[in-house]
């Protein structure tokens, strides 16, 4: 639940990136700030990535532990990424970035499950873009 | 093809003029941001930013891997890459055009030869170009000392592939040399990786005059006037103008022929400034070096040419040919540049980056400030401290020295120290007013004048 001034900013910013979407020639935008997030599309734009966390996150996360994000070091595109509810141990890959031909393996530090990958493969991610949370086993 | 989406690779002030320059055009803008810039005033104006780093400039604006994957990947068909940076290694274009993106600037095997300074003063001397008697390669302290003894002293050691005065030596006799070979070597390996060392004769007194100019690629080449930028501390420009009031009319003629004829004898692309040494009490110019990029002090030709530099650069990269002939080309009044850094000159011109807390810059006719600063911008700590340039343009240089000497009056900047105090002794100093200066007046006359007048 979100409380009044937490609804006014995520509705102040719904309009702010309407407004921004509106004015430039893009198709679609996807924004994430705080706890918020917002994906606003013209016919034709992409799917809605939200639609597909909503669905997959109904897969219950069995871990109770703290949530470690991994995001990246520079700017990359996303080639592959763990769906959430999947297991992983410290050291295994859990996603793959691409700078020009040559792609990046991103390694869990901790043994956990994929809590969120609010990043759809093909994306190009920006510097600290988080590409997934893991729920830390407890 | 022309441009539709420009990528702009830098920061800063230029980043802001690039994205004008491109909106001028209607072209789409995106630009390159290191973390602590993504709230930068470019940032802003463009049509995206894309956050491509950290604040380490190595691990952001120096990559080139990820400016042209983060162009690419944005849908930009060009990319400008503005000053310093990555604007003259030629892994840059080299990559650009790997991906089909048109690099704002000279063919990347042109970039690499005129780098080397050896190379570009063979090429200079092969288009006719006058060079400053000197040596080739110096490979060892007795070559240093055989030389100097030939070029005749004082003589300066210097870096083949360097710039910015990392490992420059004067040497006033054989052991100094023999000394300077040394020292300079050093430098040069620790700042390039690069020991190449080459000498020359040193001129006391020397005025540092460029030529501004731009070329189609298939041999064309326009100038647009030259600068005088002898107001320098450690080889850093502080002030420059257009034209070069100490040069007397034939001899300029010869200067930019000169520098139009080493241009064209590569087929230069887009903008660049060939740089000479004029020696005035010989009344001779000879060849430095060829920068092969748009550079800081730009906007004093666009000044006195009232042509728009950086939007040709554009059209150009995006394949037309130069919009206008030489003699189109019609070079009125006089233009300053005074470069305001957040610098704190009583400690020895260190970097201030923080908060600017009270903006208020001069405004008027022939009034001109590219910045990116404004009442509550930050200067970050990471890189280069100019807060912007401020340009006046006068019917001839005592107009425009009265116009400079008003508009740093009334430029006000709160929050951090600034050189606008040191830019107003230089405007008011009577060697300035009476055009006696060199690049070496401001560390031997106006600097010591000062620290005199403190202690």
């Amino acid at each position: 639940m979100m409380d009044d001034d937490a609804v006014t900013r995520a509705l102040n910013d719904a309009r702010a990136l309407l407004d921004t979407l509106l004015a430039s020639g893009w198709q679609d935008m996807h924004a994430v700030s705080g706890r918020t997030e917002i994906f606003i599309a013209r016919t034709g734009g992409r799917a809605n990535p939200l639609r597909r966390q909503a669905v997959v996150a109904e897969v219950p996360v069995t871990v109770d532990g703290p949530q470690t994000a991994i995001a990246t070091e520079h700017v990359s595109t996303l080639v592959d990424v763990l769906s959430v509810g999947t297991p992983v141990v410290a050291g295994q890959k859990v996603a793959t970035v691409r700078v020009l031909e040559e792609e990046m393996a991103l390694l869990s530090p901790v043994v956990g499950r994929v809590a969120a990958s609010p990043v759809q493969p093909g994306t190009l991610v920006e510097f600290g873009t988080t590409i997934l949370s893991i729920a830390e086993a407890a | 093809m022309a441009i539709k989406r420009l990528f702009i690779a830098n920061r800063g002030e230029i980043a802001l003029r690039i994205v004008r320059a491109a909106q001028a055009l209607n072209i789409e803008t995106v630009v390159a941001v290191s973390d602590p810039d993504r709230d930068g005033a470019a940032a802003r104006l463009a049509d995206r930013a894309i956050v491509i780093g950290p604040a380490s400039a190595a691990k952001s604006y120096l990559d080139p891997r990820l400016i042209v994957h983060a162009a690419k990947e944005s849908g930009c068909d060009g990319l400008h890459p503005g000053y310093g940076f990555l604007s003259e290694r030629a892994i840059l274009p080299r990559l650009c055009a790997d991906h089909g993106i048109a690099f704002v600037g000279p063919e990347p095997d042109v970039i690499d030869a005129l780098g080397d300074k050896l190379r570009a003063r063979a090429m200079a001397s092969a288009a006719g170009v006058p060079l400053v008697p000197g040596s080739d390669c110096v490979a060892t302290a007795a070559d240093a000392r055989r030389e100097g003894d030939r070029i005749g002293y004082p003589v300066l050691l210097k870096a083949s592939a360097g710039g910015g005065g990392r490992g420059m030596v004067i040497a006033n006799n054989a052991d100094e040399a023999e000394a300077g070979f040394h020292r300079a070597s050093a430098e040069a390996i620790a700042a390039f990786g690069d020991g190449t060392l080459f000498m020359e004769r040193f001129v006391p007194e020397a005025r540092h005059v460029e030529v501004q100019l731009m070329g189609d690629g298939k041999g064309k080449v326009l100038h647009f006037g030259e600068r005088d930028c002898s107001v320098q501390r450690r080889y850093q420009k502080l002030v420059e103008e257009a034209p070069c009031a100490a040069m007397p009319d034939p001899l300029r003629e010869q200067l930019h022929a000169s520098a139009v004829a080493l241009a064209a004898s590569v087929h230069y692309r887009n903008a660049g400034t060939c740089e000479f040494l004029f020696d005035v009490k010989r009344q001779e110019f000879y060849f430095i070096e060829v920068n092969a990029r748009i550079q800081v002090e730009h906007p004093v030709s666009e000044m006195i040419a009232g042509f728009d530099l950086v939007q040709e650069q554009i059209r150009i990269a995006g394949g037309a040919p130069l919009s206008v002939a030489q003699d189109e080309v019609k070079l009125s009044g006089h233009a300053i540049e005074c470069r305001i850094n957040a610098e704190d000159v009583g400690r020895d011109f260190l970097p201030s980056p923080g908060r600017i807390t009270r903006w208020q810059p001069p405004e008027g006719e022939g009034i001109r400030l590219d910045s990116h600063m404004a009442e509550g911008a930050m200067i970050p700590p990471f890189y280069d401290s100019m807060v912007g340039k401020l340009i006046v343009h006068g019917k001839d240089r005592a107009d425009a020295i009265a116009k400079l000497s008003a508009a740093l009056d009334g430029f006000v900047v709160e929050g951090v120290p600034t050189t606008i105090e040191l830019h107003r002794a230089i405007v008011a100093h009577p060697d300035f007013v009476e055009n006696r200066i060199h690049t070496r007046w401001l560390e031997q006359v106006l600097l010591p004048e000062r620290a005199k007048r403190v202690a």
